[in-house]
């Protein structure tokens, strides 16, 4: 939200956005403020990932604007997005699987070419995800789902990122690894990352984020905060599986 | 005996020579999903490249190749950004055969006009010299052939797995959409892949013309050499298609040896029928896509 002074740091506003002729998203209006984690929960084909596409730039928008920092950025290329600070870790499991660990967190910080400031993030990224050294030389392919979505995650901290998307981070993990991704979450929001996180597992997600938002038929239908919408019988009944009590 | 390791020593050495041509084209599918059609007629025209050039400067059709190596390089990427890039994702790999085939058949059509369709040769003075050692030939030009590919293999294998560049390519292979999110710009890496993938012909056209007569129309037959080793070593495997490639060089030397070397040249189909028949993966194909 843009009010006298206050910018946020992410906007969404009006956004219609879609693949071919057809729309999926149909007038978003989101708002993400720096330090939170917000989080995108809905059925599937509402429309969520597509949210995180238009925010950094691997799909352009058909109208509206998207703002970061209060700086209209629709126009600009994926790049220069990331150079911004916005990093999309996608849902498919995104690392190079016949690629080594350490090339893999090499591979986050591709647009950098200060190798001193490279193995200072490295240092820290291995604060928080201690995998990447442990296992770099290990084929990314040949871990499991769990350590791959934290390499994931630590190569997204490589460009020492303003906000992170983090696109249905636990899809396919077992619970441990599961439980193991969402405390990876809580990690980064306590070295002060803002996180905008759609998850399918809304229970989860809304339990560990500040805000949450409902997406449905291509448009944003309630925000409020994650323990509100944790215990909203309607949210509850249609996507947490389960009545409000 | 004798007869079958002059074959294993002449297969080995030409094998050499199919690897460097093999590994260009594997890079392209490897990088692209494209199979390039007109890899062969891209050798032809570094043949004939070379062919002028030594007519034009006496130079050493060896030291030749770096002056036609980035010319080969600029017609590869070139032929990728304008003829490759505009097709739509969606029917890329099946109108890439088409393109990569009306470029293969353009060419020849263009040498054809300039050079006309006579058998013409790159003879430096040493093409027919050899070397005996313990009783074997091995000819120089060969040799110096097989060394070439080796370094220029050695290069490849430095720029793909040691440098930045060739991280963006694996990862471009490996993931596009993870590639681009992380700053990569997949259209310049497909243009550059593709160029390098052709660079490779500057030596092996060279190389090429030093061992073979050749017209316009000898790509027909190399491409269909090529697509063999391709297919045999497993499509987008660069360390496959150089085993593969010595294999053929050996198993074609081989049988022309023992049997008569018309059946040499039907040795790579019948091959590439086999293994389509029985391991369409090829001997080494990648379990993981892009493990180049």
């Amino acid at each position: 939200m843009t009010t006298n002074n206050h910018v946020s740091l992410l906007q969404l506003e009006n956004v219609t956005a879609g693949y071919g002729a057809g729309l999926v998203l149909k007038g978003v209006d989101l708002t993400v403020e720096a330090g939170q984690i917000v989080c995108l929960i809905g059925p599937n084909g509402a429309g969520k990932s597509t949210v995180l596409k238009t925010i950094s730039g691997l799909l352009g928008i058909k109208s509206g604007a998207v703002r970061f920092n209060g700086e209209e950025i629709s126009a600009l290329t994926s790049r220069q997005r990331l150079s911004k600070g916005i990093v999309h870790v996608p849902q498919d499991r995104s690392l190079f699987p016949a690629m080594s660990v350490w090339e893999n967190v090499l591979m986050g910080a591709f647009i950098i070419s200060d190798q001193k400031l490279i193995n200072k993030r490295i240092e820290l990224a291995a604060e928080l995800f201690p995998i990447i050294l442990e296992r770099k030389s290990a084929m990314a392919g040949s871990l499991s789902g769990g350590e791959q979505k934290q390499v994931e995650i630590a190569r997204s901290l490589m460009l020492d990122p303003t906000i992170i998307l983090l696109d249905e981070p636990s899809i396919g993990l077992d619970p441990k690894s599961r439980k193991l991704v969402f405390e990876s979450i809580r990690s980064l929001a306590s070295a002060g990352r803002t996180i905008l996180l759609v998850e399918q597992n809304a229970r989860s997600g809304l339990a560990v984020s500040d805000q949450g938002a409902v997406l449905e038929s291509g448009k944003v239908a309630l925000v409020g905060t994650g323990q509100s919408l944790l215990t909203d019988p309607e949210v509850s009944r249609l996507y947490l599986g389960a009545s409000a009590k | 005996m004798h007869l079958v390791i002059q074959a294993l020593i002449l297969g080995s050495l030409t094998g050499g020579v199919y690897a460097l041509m093999a590994s260009g084209q594997t890079l392209i599918f490897g990088i692209m999903k494209v199979i390039n059609l007109a890899q062969g007629a891209f050798v032809i025209v570094a043949s004939y490249f070379t062919f002028s050039l030594f007519q034009m400067t006496g130079l050493d059709p060896f030291l030749l190749i770096v002056i036609t190596t980035p010319i080969m390089f600029i017609l590869g990427a070139a032929t990728q950004w304008f003829l490759l890039r505009p097709l739509r994702p969606d029917d890329a790999a099946e109108l890439s055969l088409l393109v990569t085939f009306a470029v293969a058949l353009g060419l020849e059509g263009a040498l054809s006009i300039v050079y006309k369709t006579t058998l013409r040769s790159i003879m430096p003075g040493y093409e027919n010299h050899s070397w005996t050692i313990w009783g074997y030939q091995v000819n120089e030009v060969r040799f110096y052939a097989f060394l070439l590919s080796i370094a220029m293999l050695v290069i490849l294998y430095v720029l793909l797995q040691k440098t930045k560049f060739g991280r963006s390519v694996r990862a471009t292979v490996q993931n596009p959409m993870a590639a681009q999110l992380l700053g990569v710009n997949s259209k310049a890496v497909s243009a550059f892949g593709f160029g390098l993938g052709v660079s490779t012909t500057a030596a092996a056209g060279a190389v090429f013309g030093l061992i073979t007569p050749f017209n316009p129309g000898s790509h027909y037959d190399l491409i269909s050499r090529l697509l063999t080793i391709v297919v045999l070593g497993g499509m987008g495997a660069i360390g496959g298609s150089v085993i593969a490639a010595l294999m053929m060089g050996v198993g074609a030397a081989l049988v022309s040896a023992l049997a008569s070397p018309i059946w040499a040249d039907f040795t790579f189909f019948i091959v590439l029928l086999l293994v389509l028949l029985l391991r369409p993966r090829g001997l080494f194909g990648a379990k993981v896509r892009g493990a180049l």
